[in-house]
């Protein structure tokens, strides 16, 4: 098993010591380290978030592995530093949106996101439609998920996109929902940019969102 | 949960042991859950959808109180958890009347608490438990509530009230909820039931929509019940508190709703059933509920009616019933849509795992909850003939098991990629509020293969 490979092993089984102990030899190897993530931690990620998409494994494990492979990145965080973008697939802000209080998926989502090597600012839930705005503006973020469970609440979800476009700031960020109401036709009809049907999904989108966003180059 | 005690339970949100949420989850809950399910040898037996084990059963129970006691309920707003001790529930268990008279007049219902195999029928709640078009919902209501079969009704929900989106906390909610009141009001007075036993009003999100529908006259009576649900997972907020002071006040009856997520904190089966065991306790303590809203559901699917949601189903209402006298309804979230075979077999086996399990029902959700105007009378009309018709005739666990199986053989290979269905337009003449007899065919169909199995319907 090459060192990628064994990293990809670690994060399945949810082995912290492990993924960091590869990690300081990834550093000590002179391994890009963006390499060791989307190469070694991300596909075993993958794999994870396959398994959980079936029920094969469980929140539980998937936490265990998302810990672990953090437990990795803290290893390579100084290495990321040095580089531009300091080597985030890209900044996300999620919050469950205005007047709702159901956030497990959004959640699951985070923990996928972040072990994909995102950068992720979770606001919580009952997060105002300004507030996604304004927090946006002030960490920078790329894309901007906004999660309902209530058909009540996702009437929110357009607020959000249409804010955007009156302060000027539609094209500068994508925008992705997700949610048990939330269907494909909803995101095509108010105008959203990704809809994540699951966790696993809501990876794919955001990644096809910052690559389409960097003008199809993938970091 | 006595009545003085509301005040121990509103103080105790602010004054109990501090904790912040991810704390609560992740280092209280979620290792407590694997504890129990060890220290208690809770095991999923995929052969077993209708368990006949009292033995486990009862260890669920166990280790749904002693996982309760120890991890309580968080307050998420004053980051306080909410506990009680073992004496409180032992009291509050003690004090549970058992039974109700809901609604009123000749249409009122005296709901009782059953145990396993009871030979008498589950009281039934009917219900879509999804939005609709405006323009729908008052014959879609009278669907429902001309079900004979239907001992209470909890109607559509409304997305739009006057052409305008409806949000949660806006006045858009405000006006929505007064008019799915009144029309529901009007729809029970229109079907001849005007004192119909209502669960409602499901537009109504906010505390604040919910006190305003709070009527004796026109809208949700002291008769009726509310719905108050809970945060994932044992968490509760002060909106919520705010409904439970004021439907205790109001003193209409209040269902505590509980989702315990498949594949969620709680993890597998075995977790998820003494989660939501353990919610009815949260329920009668916290809640003061007078019964229990259970709908368990699968984390991808939204659904309830797969062979280990059966399983975890059945063990929740064994186990809450053979060991208290909480009212519990167990809510049908199934995967295919109305006008389709499958949500049809769906319906019957989760009908029929949940009634010789104890429980009452609630029928149903279906194409996993998740199309407007996609439910229609006929999936809780066979989900509820089933189960009268096993508890009439006496049936056994083992019996229901062996049933519940040949059902299962029938949908289960296709929960992944269920068939939609049609919507209630489709399935139902619109004016006249009923069904279509292409649809009522398909019914009588799926009914006949049924009786086949072993199950002795009354007509």
């Amino acid at each position: 098993m090459n060192l990628f490979e064994q990293m990809a092993e670690a994060t399945i089984k949810g082995d912290k010591e492990q993924c960091a102990a590869l990690a300081r030899v990834a550093l000590d190897e002179g391994v890009d380290p963006v390499q060791a993530i989307q190469e070694g931690y991300t596909k075993g990620m993958h794999v994870v978030g396959d398994r959980f998409a079936v029920l094969e494994c469980f929140l539980a494990e998937v936490m265990l592995s998302a810990n672990a492979v953090s437990a990795a990145m803290e290893v390579l965080r100084p290495s990321l530093l040095e580089r531009p973008g300091h080597g985030s697939q890209g900044t996300i802000i999620l919050g469950t949106i205005q007047g709702d209080v159901h956030e497990i998926g959004k959640n699951i989502v985070k923990i996928m996101l972040q072990a994909d090597g995102f950068t992720v600012h979770d606001l919580g839930y009952d997060v105002p439609v300004r507030r996604f705005v304004e927090q946006a503006e002030e960490l920078g973020a790329d894309i901007i998920g906004a999660s309902s469970l209530l058909t009540t609440t996702m009437t929110y979800q357009p607020d959000l996109i249409n804010l955007l476009g009156e302060l000027g700031l539609r094209d500068k960020y994508r925008v992705m929902i997700g949610g048990a109401p939330v269907t494909a036709e909803w995101a095509a009809e108010i105008g959203a940019d990704g809809y994540g049907e699951n966790a696993t999904k809501a990876v794919e989108v955001a990644r096809s969102l910052m690559q389409e966003k960097r003008g199809g180059e993938v970091s | 949960m006595l009545p003085y005690k509301m005040w121990e339970i509103v103080e105790r949100a602010n004054s109990g042991p501090f904790c912040e949420d991810d704390e609560f989850t992740y280092e209280i809950f979620m290792p407590k859950m694997q504890e129990v399910i060890k220290k208690y040898d809770i095991v999923y037996d995929s052969d077993m959808p209708v368990p006949a084990d009292d033995d486990l059963a009862d260890r669920v129970w166990q280790a749904a109180v002693e996982f309760f006691l120890e991890v309580g309920v968080l307050n998420v707003d004053t980051h306080r958890r909410i506990l009680v001790d073992a004496s409180e529930l032992q009291e509050a268990l003690y004090h549970t009347p058992g039974r109700y008279i809901v609604g009123a007049g000749k249409d009122a219902r005296l709901w009782k608490s059953r145990v396993p195999e009871a030979d008498a029928p589950p009281f039934c709640i009917f219900s879509p438990d999804i939005t609709c078009d405006e323009e729908i919902f008052l014959p879609m209501s009278i669907a429902y509530i001309q079900e004979p079969l239907a001992d209470g009704v909890c109607a559509p929900i409304l997305e739009e009230s006057m052409g305008l989106k409806i949000k949660s906390g806006a006045p858009t909610e405000m006006a929505g909820v007064v008019e799915h009141a009144m029309g529901l009001r009007q729809a029970v007075r229109l079907a001849g039931k005007p004192g119909m036993f209502l669960v409602a009003v499901g537009t109504a999100q906010s505390d604040t929509g919910q006190v305003a529908v709070s009527n004796d006259e026109w809208g949700v009576r002291y008769t009726d019940g509310r719905l108050i649900g809970a945060l994932t997972e044992l968490k509760i907020d002060n909106k919520l508190l705010n409904k439970v002071v004021h439907c205790m006040q109001f003193g209409c009856f209040i269902g505590c709703l509980s989702g315990s997520i498949y594949g969620g904190y709680a993890g597998r089966a075995e977790g998820t059933a003494i989660l939501e065991t353990a919610y009815h306790l949260a329920g009668l303590t916290i809640y003061q509920a007078n019964f229990q809203q259970s709908f368990p559901f699968h984390l991808h699917f939204t659904s309830n009616s797969g062979r280990e949601m059966l399983w975890l189903v059945s063990v929740t209402q064994q186990a809450v019933s053979r060991n208290s006298d909480i009212l519990s309804t167990s809510n049908g979230f199934l995967n295919a849509g109305s006008g389709t075979e499958m949500v049809l077999w769906e319906a019957a086996a989760h009908g029929l795992a949940s009634t010789v399990s104890g429980g009452h029902l609630w029928e149903a959700a279906v194409a996993h909850n998740k199309y407007r105007n996609y439910a229609t009378p006929l999936e809780a009309r066979l989900a509820c003939e089933v189960g009268h018709a096993a508890a009439q005739q006496g049936m056994s666990r083992e019996q229901a098991n062996d049933i519940t199986l040949k059902m299962l053989e029938k949908y289960e290979d296709r929960i992944a990629d269920a068939p939609k269905g049609k919507p209630f337009q489709e399935c139902y003449d619109v004016r006249v509020s009923r069904p279509m007899s292409w649809y009522l065919d398909m019914f009588n169909k799926v009914k006949d293969e049924i009786a086949t199995m072993g199950v002795a319907f009354p007509y």
